[in-house]
């Protein structure tokens, strides 16, 4: 009983100024993760996720993730958490197709998702260093969804995730416009991000439409 | 009650049903659909209680699918058929067997296959296989004219005949057949 928090040997969730430090700490590494960007018009959605450069032995790891047949992920923060999240939403899509027979709502995943990690915020335990961006079709169109560590989920047109992401999201404002084609979309998608990093970047990038309803990641 | 029949081809794999469901000795269906495919290179044949067979199949779906999104490459027929083994012999450890005979046939790197899959967990890989009540009859034709270099359009009618005689003399059998050809994957190319 030697800590002066008052909390014992357990750990202090609340900072002083009441923010929970857990989930400020996993939503700065997330700010560390690489730049990822997700942008929805009603015709498709696109994410896209800068690949960091690795050594010349040692291949990348992958940033895109098809969900379901109509729904695709990208994340940003410790790819290990990631990819554990990643695992999570694809079992939720089995699992809804299992229960109702149909593909799941990409609402459905995000509240999921959220719920999951809302529970690493209630216990003392390390709550999950990623944010996710979903995109996917279902029966309302379009869907974009933001993640966050803190359970915190959205919808929206335009997200920006990762290093610089304020940088990012700015130059996403400044260029969106619902009647944009896939081709000008990536095109701001691109630029984005390498506005967010200064240089000419790598990246990897999904598309789901509305007229296919099929998620794929588009050949570099 | 039943007549399925599964036969593998050198083009890939044919499978045939019968339509009827039987409540006892009532009909209780005449459009059943008894061969569920569970995307273009792989489909499965019922045989014994409906539900339980559409279970194995639904969950054998989603588990293919994790597992494809998973390593990146789907499950070969082999593959797909274990899992569905799997399920049935836990089933049947628990004295709660899931009451099937399935025909697992689809095409992988390798060509075509014909697995059966029981409700014991046992499976066996065939070049043709027949189940439920009018399989012995069915038995009777395939024996008869399967020869390891039929095409599946032969294979079609081979598995429409082997039906159709099962239906003559099955009461388990009748209302129809059904047929579906998975034709292979890869088209070898001519080494130049």
């Amino acid at each position: 009983m030697s800590e002066d928090s008052g909390f014992g040997r357990y750990t202090n969730f609340y900072g002083p100024q009441g923010r929970l430090v857990l989930v400020d700490s996993a939503l700065e590494a997330v700010q560390r993760g690489s730049t990822t960007i997700g942008i929805k018009t009603p015709e498709f959605a696109l994410i896209s996720s800068h690949i960091k450069p690795t050594r010349t032995l040692i291949d990348p790891s992958e940033k895109i993730f098809a969900i379901d047949s109509h729904v695709g992920a990208t994340g940003s923060g410790y790819i290990g958490d990631i990819l554990q999240l990643i695992d999570e939403l694809r079992v939720e899509a089995q699992r809804h197709r299992l229960t109702f027979e149909n593909p799941i709502d990409v609402n459905s995943l995000a509240k999921h998702l959220g719920t999951f990690l809302h529970r690493y915020t209630i216990y003392a335990v390390r709550p999950q260093a990623a944010s996710v961006i979903i995109s996917g079709v279902d029966q309302k169109g379009v869907q974009l969804y933001q993640v966050d560590p803190s359970g915190t989920f959205f919808g929206g047109s335009g997200f920006a995730i990762g290093q610089s992401s304020d940088v990012a999201l700015t130059e996403i404002q400044r260029g969106y416009s619902g009647d944009m084609n896939i081709e000008q979309a990536v095109k701001l998608s691109n630029k984005a991000i390498e506005k967010a990093l200064g240089e000419r970047p790598v990246v990897e990038t999904g598309l789901v439409t509305s007229k296919e309803k099929i998620f794929r990641k588009i050949p570099q | 009650m039943t007549t399925i029949v599964g036969i593998k081809t050198k083009e890939g794999v044919v499978l045939g049903s019968d339509k009827r469901a039987s409540k006892g000795f009532f009909i209780g269906s005449k459009i059943t659909q008894k061969i569920a495919k569970i995307d273009d290179t792989l489909a499965i044949a019922i045989a014994g209680q409906l539900s339980d067979a559409e279970y194995l199949i639904k969950v054998a779906k989603a588990e293919r699918k994790l597992m494809e999104l998973r390593r990146g490459f789907p499950l070969d027929v082999k593959e797909s058929t274990k899992l569905i083994a799997n399920l049935a012999y836990s089933g049947l450890r628990n004295y709660q067997p899931y009451y099937v005979e399935l025909l697992v046939a689809g095409v992988d790197q390798d060509g075509g296959h014909v697995f059966v899959a029981d409700m014991s967990g046992a499976i066996t890989n065939e070049d043709f296989a027949a189940s439920g009540s009018g399989s012995p009859i069915a038995y009777g034709v395939l024996e008869s004219v399967y020869n390891k270099d039929l095409t599946n359009e032969q294979a079609k009618e081979i598995a429409n005949k082997a039906v159709a005689a099962a239906m003559e003399r099955d009461p388990g059998s009748g209302n129809g057949i059904d047929l579906l050809a998975i034709p292979n994957l890869l088209v070898k190319e001519v080494p130049s």
